[in-house]
């Protein structure tokens, strides 16, 4: 039975995709506990995320091209990098898809249309207004997606690439996934639209942009609303700002802590920092996989059992991405000073 | 060698301008170009690849590093260097940063183009020396002609180069003519020119700073001191090699940069040469910068801030050991 | 223009012709290149200073942009001292070292003017959030273009000062230009206004050349603000006379033909008004600026040294 348009293939497609990053972000949780020391530095997890990220990527053609930001481990695996280049990425390894160089905060896959992420709240937006104006010029009809937190909505490098991008009519979706936390601030701290109980949605029309607010855990009315604004992008209409409502599972970020301390992922700041469990615990019954799992199997999209098959077949994949970054190689030290200069 | 003559600030437009030419996926944008329609840069080249931009730097050198990215070479007018301060995390967290931390998979081609060094009662925000900030930046290149040959030639090097180059023009020289040669022009980046042989001492001036070192090399000589004069032209890299080589030949070296004193590259070439030059030397190295102070309004306070050919003649004659000439 | 009280009308007259005859003598000297550097006149702006400033206290502070004189002289800064500043001179307010676009008189409140577009603006929240913490009821404003607009400090600002209730008053001299391109060139949105709506902040949109407007919506603003019903916007629609800078060509507009002139000169407007012919007002400013002329000239130019002794506290 279709869904808006989706047919059973597209909604497996859909489901799949959604369970692989699921499976992915788990390992890299487990990799803390299991293998202590292997993953350095900081990582932001998607989980929570996926149906925001599949239901926009599902908009794409292969033309197309995104930026996202340091939570960025969920866009390759629906774009179709090998999920062993990238946990080989996060351990440093010489196979990973940036041979070590960037880590868990920027996995690029330029030839699959990501181009690239910031460490820098906000600093890709612009980066991706950019690359929009090249399709313009290019006048092939390529779209670009611009992935950004509520947090990075103050920034003033959003006043600005929106500005430009509605004044020129560039070929961009800004897609901010709104999870009401900025690490362990909440929303309605520090933006006066949330304060004053409204959708960040809103700010588009200070662009003469249209806004959206979609649940974004939702992976079909995300497709519908994203999808809308990439044909309206693609024809010529100019940019739209999507705010996709979604809640991270997990905590912001690993602890940020020096060496000899283990890394490990806390519990979420909204019981750590606001002593607010029932939040989270609603969160996790409005899980987004499940929660899409079960919607396809009461509609007899599929059965209970391919369902199993699709999870399984995911665990296992990602179980062998995380065999793969253990045995794969650290890269040459001297290698350190090589592409610094194209 | 066939040349014509031209105002420094045409032999830059003349390198932009050629390259476009040359090569499609040069585009020009910024704030307060191409605004009416007779502009020669939109007739020549279309609003596609020229274009206005509001006051929104962090979003132009974003934008810049956005299409660079996706296969384009942005040039971009900022006007002075101090607009990049506000979009600073772009130009050295970000743009130098790419090609490196996706282990090569995209280059990041663009060009920032600003203006520096003003003086002239521009005053506090307006007059800033800053190149130094921008040195030692991890993929970033930095170039600062002096003369409108090497203007041209340092553009079109700058634009060729598929790393972002931080290109700072002079404000003072902005009018200064000088013979550029005909045809294709092209200065590689990272070489230094020896603009005046001399035995005695190595003065390295950056910039606006090379006038003041060749009237000073004028006043030297007539009191018998020859002076070799070298313009480094790229402050990042550093051709330190040609540097050594004259230190090696004169055994004295002074260095002058309009740059306050630790903020300047001049610092960083005097360390150079005590690292690997020292047993050239005869004399500890001199350095002729702006004084750590804001360039301030008033004509006379300005004057104090800043080298001139007296300081430079000074300074050297500090490293041959005579006294100081009375100023 | 709304009906005024003749005295306070004349008052606000007085105040514009003061700037105006500073303004225009300023543009001689800096023909006669006794004023150095990047000059930006405010011929044409007058009311926005006045109708504002006049309304403000010392202890308010003002925050302004590189086309500050005006700003300057109606917050209660000695015109010699301004003067002296733009000729260098020691008596000048900041003792020579600033020049136009960095006009500071802290015993009027004037905290600052700056060359870098819409750069101060956060630095208004700071003087608000200041005066709120200090439990004062005194409040900070900031001019701006409509240039500054699209700058991001200018949103990340809007969202702060709302957010957090501050008193600060955000003036927008919208001239319809950024430097030498129309708004057009900038932006779809044409009123500023409508660029802050979505943040919910109090805000009106006036005629920039009408001072009694500017007064009458300003102090509606300012009494709630100091009542702390936190910041405004006030986007006054004016018009530059003159070129951005002193010396600027002007090719990207055609030029002002006298009508227009007469029809939009905030001072023409005003004496119409008020049925007052305004001569006895320009000779009374052309008084003051000659006044202040002789006492910059007779101040002596500051040493060079004192560059290094102001690098630091």
């Amino acid at each position: 039975m279709p869904t808006n348009g989706l047919d059973r293939e597209r909604l497996t497609w859909i489901f799949t995709q959604m369970q692989r990053i699921r499976e992915f972000e788990e390992r890299v949780k487990r990799t803390f506990e299991d293998h202590p020391g292997t993953i350095r530095g900081h990582t932001h997890l998607a989980d929570g995320a996926e149906a925001s990220i599949v239901g926009s990527l599902a908009a794409l053609e292969p033309d197309d091209q995104l930026l996202a930001t340091y939570r960025c481990h969920g866009y390759p695996i629906a774009l179709g990098t090998d999920p062993k280049l990238l946990m080989a990425e996060i351990y440093g390894r010489a196979d990973g898809i940036c041979g070590g160089y960037g880590g868990s905060m920027h996995l690029t896959d330029v030839s699959r249309g990501f181009l690239g992420t910031s460490g820098i709240v906000g600093q890709g937006i612009p980066q991706a207004t950019g690359a929009a104006y090249a399709a313009q010029i290019r006048g092939r009809g390529q779209v670009v997606l611009s992935f950004f937190g509520d947090g990075a909505s103050k920034q003033g490098a959003f006043h600005e690439s929106l500005n430009i991008a509605s004044l020129w009519k560039l070929p961009i979706v800004y897609v901010m996934e709104n999870n009401n936390y900025n690490v362990v601030t909440r929303v309605e701290q520090e933006d006066a639209n949330a304060a004053a109980g409204e959708p960040l949605a809103v700010k588009a029309k200070g662009y003469s942009m249209p806004g959206h607010t979609v649940d974004g855990g939702d992976p079909v009315a995300v497709y519908d609303t994203v999808s809308a604004a990439v044909e309206r992008a693609r024809s010529g209409g100019g940019p739209t700002l999507v705010e996709s409502l979604v809640y991270r599972l997990s905590a912001h970020g690993n602890i940020i802590a020096p060496p000899g301390v283990p890394l490990h992922y806390p519990e979420h700041e909204a019981i750590t920092v606001f002593g607010n469990k029932e939040e989270y615990e609603a969160a996790l019954r409005g899980d987004p996989v499940p929660r899409f799992r079960a919607k396809l199997v009461t509609e007899g999209v599929l059965s209970a059992e391919e369902a199993d098959a699709i999870a399984e077949a995911a665990r296992a994949e990602m179980e062998g991405a995380v065999k793969f970054g253990l045995a794969s190689p650290f890269p040459p030290a001297e290698d350190a000073v090589k592409y610094v200069y194209a | 060698m066939a040349t014509h003559e031209l105002p420094y600030i045409a032999a830059i437009e003349e390198a932009i301008r050629e390259e476009m030419e040359r090569d499609d996926s040069v585009l020009y944008f910024g704030q307060n170009i191409a605004t009416h329609e007779n502009d020669p840069f939109l007739k020549q080249f279309g609003g596609d690849r020229v274009r206005v931009t509001p006051i929104s730097e962090t979003a132009e050198i974003g934008m810049a590093v956005g299409t660079a990215i996706a296969g384009f070479r942005p040039v971009v007018e900022l006007y002075m260097a101090e607009f990049m301060l506000v979009a600073m995390d772009q130009v050295v967290n970000e743009a130098n940063r790419f090609h490196y931390m996706s282990k090569g998979q995209v280059k990041v081609p663009l060009v920032l183009k600003a203006g520096y060094g003003f003086t002239c009662g521009w005053a506090g925000q307006h007059t800033g020396t800053i190149y130094g900030m921008f040195t030692g930046v991890p993929g970033l290149k930095v170039v600062v002609p002096a003369t409108a040959a090497d203007a041209k030639g340092l553009m079109t090097a700058a634009i060729r180069d598929d790393n972002p180059v931080c290109y700072f023009h002079h404000y003072l020289l902005t009018l200064e003519h000088g013979d550029v040669p005909d045809g294709e022009h092209v200065v590689p980046l990272g070489r230094a020119n020896v603009v005046r042989e001399g035995a005695d001492v190595t003065i390295v001036a950056i910039g606006w700073c090379l006038g003041k070192a060749l009237a000073a090399a004028e006043q030297l000589a007539a009191n018998g001191v020859e002076a070799e004069v070298i313009d480094p032209r790229t402050v990042a890299p550093l051709d330190t090699d040609t540097i050594l080589a004259s230190v090696a030949k004169t055994g004295r070296l002074v260095v002058v940069d309009q740059s306050t004193r630790h903020g300047s590259v001049a610092a960083v070439i005097a360390a150079e040469v005590a690292d690997a030059g020292f047993g050239s030397l005869k004399a500890p190295v001199k350095l002729v910068t702006a004084l750590d102070a804001t360039v301030p309004y008033s004509e006379p306070m300005e004057a104090y801030l800043l080298p001139d050919e007296a300081k430079v003649a000074d300074a050297v004659h500090q490293v041959l050991g005579n006294a100081p000439v009375a100023a | 223009m709304p009906p005024v009280q003749t005295e306070e009308g004349l008052e606000l007259l007085r105040s514009m012709w003061r700037i105006r005859v500073f303004e225009e003598r300023v543009g001689a000297l800096a023909r006669a290149n006794e004023v150095h550097g990047l000059i930006h006149l405010s011929v044409g702006q007058e009311a926005v200073a006045v109708g504002v400033c006049g309304a403000l206290r010392d202890d308010d502070a003002v925050y302004s942009n590189h086309r500050a004189h005006g700003h300057a002289l109606a917050k209660g800064a000695s015109p010699a001292k301004v003067l002296a500043e733009l000729m260098g001179r020691e008596g000048g307010l900041c003792r020579g070292l600033g020049g136009s676009m960095h006009l500071v008189d802290v015993e009027h409140g004037l905290l600052g003017a700056t060359g870098v577009v819409g750069g101060n603006i956060p630095l208004a929240l700071g003087s608000a959030l200041a005066a709120k913490l200090g439990g004062s009821d005194a409040v900070a404003v900031v001019f701006f273009g409509d240039g500054a607009v699209q700058g991001g400090i200018f949103v990340e600002s809007v969202n702060l000062a709302t957010l957090w209730r501050l008193p600060v008053l955000l003036v927008c001299e919208n001239n319809g230009f950024a430097e030498f391109t129309p708004r057009s060139a900038h932006t779809t949105v044409e009123r500023v206004s409508d660029v802050v709506a979505p943040y919910g902040i109090a805000r009106e949109t006036v005629d920039g050349n009408d001072v009694v407007a500017v007064r009458d919506a300003f102090t509606r603003f300012l009494g709630a603000a100091r009542a702390g019903e936190g910041p405004a916007l006030l986007e006054c629609l004016t018009h530059r006379l003159r070129g951005h800078y002193e010396g600027d060509p002007q090719r990207y507009r055609e030029a002002l033909a006298e009508e227009e002139w007469q029809r939009l000169d905030p001072i023409l407007r005003l004496q119409r008004a008020l049925a007052v012919e305004g001569g006895e007002f320009e000779a009374e400013a052309r008084e003051e600026v000659e006044a202040a002329e002789r006492l910059a000239r007779a101040s002596p130019f500051p040493p060079a040294s004192l560059t290094a002794e102001l690098a630091y506290a």
